[in-house]
């Protein structure tokens, strides 16, 4: 009787014991680097708790692939080298899937649209796009520009108006600032960014949209992906999985309507 | 990880565009600093509380506070107070180059103020008592006597600080500045090459402080050219 109590107590906690280092080691842990200032992509709110649609995204995906997540906080214009030095596991901070960044690293499936746009003065004297949205030159001189270092924003405006005079700012929140405070003419960014953060706010009065929504597969990419070192496909493989699941379930909607009053990313996207 | 010499060859004349920059801000701010820290070191040194009072709170504020945080209030928070926006002042705060000028002129006046002040304190106090037994007034005494030997014992020191605040310059990218320390960021973000750029960075620097060192060194020589043998 005693013997068969003990024996049963030691199946049970061999059992428990078993259980526990398996569970364990099945739970792989996952750094996810994001810039942690970018509202209302990833941001803390007022008790420091870190939140935002890529946050979501980032804690749906660990949720269906079975990780934890833990959280670096990284300057925009360090996320590669840092990801490339082992800092972290994954970028989940709104970057854009671009030709020039897949040479360096790989990228999921995208999760939500790239796309940018012009914020300026409500009455600038010259339009600074003609009819058919394409920028006039001329118009730009004399116009600071303020951007953020390392941006698709900044890839763009090398490229098609190598002669604007750019301001490179570290982060997002300056670029505001020094709109407002005049250092800038315009700035370019993301206008869901845009509007919740400046337009609709009472600060942003007297500013508004100057530009198209500007979109080039070739400058801005094919959306915003999460980014991971190259050469681990199983790990890509099981992220275009859970996005395509969070695409399929509605969940990217659901995180979407959130923060805007629309969805932010295609539903193709979550086909075959 | 491999170190790519191609991409330090397309490099380093990228960061040499932002050298003029970079020597600019250094040289203002030195000048303009040295001017501020006669002033400072006069004040302090006056014997009147008055003078001597803010002078030390100035240095006290200014050696006490990094100097990145200085630049941080210059540039992003006098613009938030109305009355400068609307201030005669506002063009110098409106552009970051006389943003980086004033933290950095600020910043060095403090430090080089207290070296001074300890090459005058250094002045042997014989040599006054003879001037003043020649009937040389104070003002005479000072120029004279105490300022050329001020200068020589402070020289060593001065030179610490001139070549300190070459690399405090490099500050002056957080708030927008295309300097060399900027050129070489923006270079990091597109290349994703941070070893490499920031390396080539570290010893244009490098060169650029012998040549300081060097140069400083020349002038100690020559203005202690009585000592040597």
């Amino acid at each position: 009787m005693k013997f068969t109590t003990l024996r049963k107590l030691t199946i049970g906690l061999t059992a428990v014991l078993t259980f526990g280092t398996a569970f364990g080691a099945s739970a792989e842990t996952l750094r996810v680097g994001m810039e942690c200032t970018y509202a209302p992509f990833n941001y803390r709110t007022a008790d420091g708790e870190l939140t935002g649609y890529d946050v979501d995204v980032a804690k749906g995906v660990a949720e269906i692939i079975g990780a934890d997540l833990e959280y670096v906080c990284q300057q925009w214009d360090g996320m590669i080298p840092a990801l490339l030095a082992n800092k972290f596991d994954l970028i989940v901070a709104s970057m854009s899937i671009t030709n020039s960044r897949l040479e360096k690293i790989d990228f999921s499936s995208p999760y939500r649209d790239s796309v940018g746009r012009l914020v300026g003065k409500s009455n600038m004297e010259k339009p600074l796009f003609d009819a058919a949205d394409k920028p006039i030159p001329e118009n730009f001189t004399g116009l600071r520009i303020g951007l953020e270092r390392a941006s698709t924003y900044e890839s763009w405006f090398n490229a098609i108006l190598p002669d604007a005079d750019i301001v490179l700012y570290d982060g997002s929140e300056p670029l505001y600032l020094d709109l407002v405070n005049g250092r800038v003419d315009a700035i370019m960014t993301n206008p869901m960014k845009a509007h919740l953060r400046f337009l609709a706010k009472e600060e942003g009065s007297g500013f508004e949209f100057v530009s198209p929504a500007i979109a080039e597969v070739e400058y801005f990419g094919t959306g915003v992906g999460i980014g991971l070192r190259q050469g681990q496909s199983e790990l890509k493989a099981s992220l275009d999985g859970a996005i395509k699941k969070l695409i399929n379930d509605g969940k990217l909607t659901e995180y979407a309507l959130k923060y805007f009053p629309f969805p932010i990313h295609n539903e193709e996207w979550g086909d075959n | 990880m491999s170190f790519d010499f191609t991409l330090i060859i397309d490099a380093v004349p990228k960061i040499l565009l932002g050298i003029g920059l970079t020597f600019q801000l250094l040289v203002v701010s030195a000048v303009l600093g040295l001017v501020l820290a006669i002033g400072i070191m006069l004040m302090r040194i006056s014997g009147k509380w008055y003078l001597s009072w803010p002078a030390q709170i100035y240095i006290y504020i200014f050696r006490g506070t990094p100097i990145l945080v200085q630049i941080f209030i210059v540039y992003y928070g006098f613009p938030q107070l109305e009355f400068i926006r609307e201030s005669f002042i506002w063009p110098l705060f409106r552009d970051p180059f006389g943003c980086a000028i004033v933290a950095l002129t600020l910043n060095t006046g403090a430090y080089v103020s207290e070296i001074l002040r300890g090459g005058v304190m250094g002045v042997d106090r014989g040599i006054l008592e003879a001037g003043t037994a020649l009937g040389l007034s104070v003002r005479q005494r000072f120029i004279h006597l105490t300022s050329p030997i001020a200068i020589r014992l402070a020289l060593p020191a001065y030179g610490n600080d001139v070549i300190s605040l070459l690399k405090s310059t490099a500050l002056a990218s957080t708030i927008t500045l295309a300097d060399m320390t900027g050129i070489a960021r923006t270079i990091v973000a597109q290349t994703f090459a941070p070893y490499e750029i920031f390396i080539s960075l570290a010893i244009i620097y490098m060169i650029l402080t012998w040549i300081l060192q060097k140069s400083l060194g020349r002038v100690e020589r020559h203005l202690g050219r009585y000592m040597q043998k």
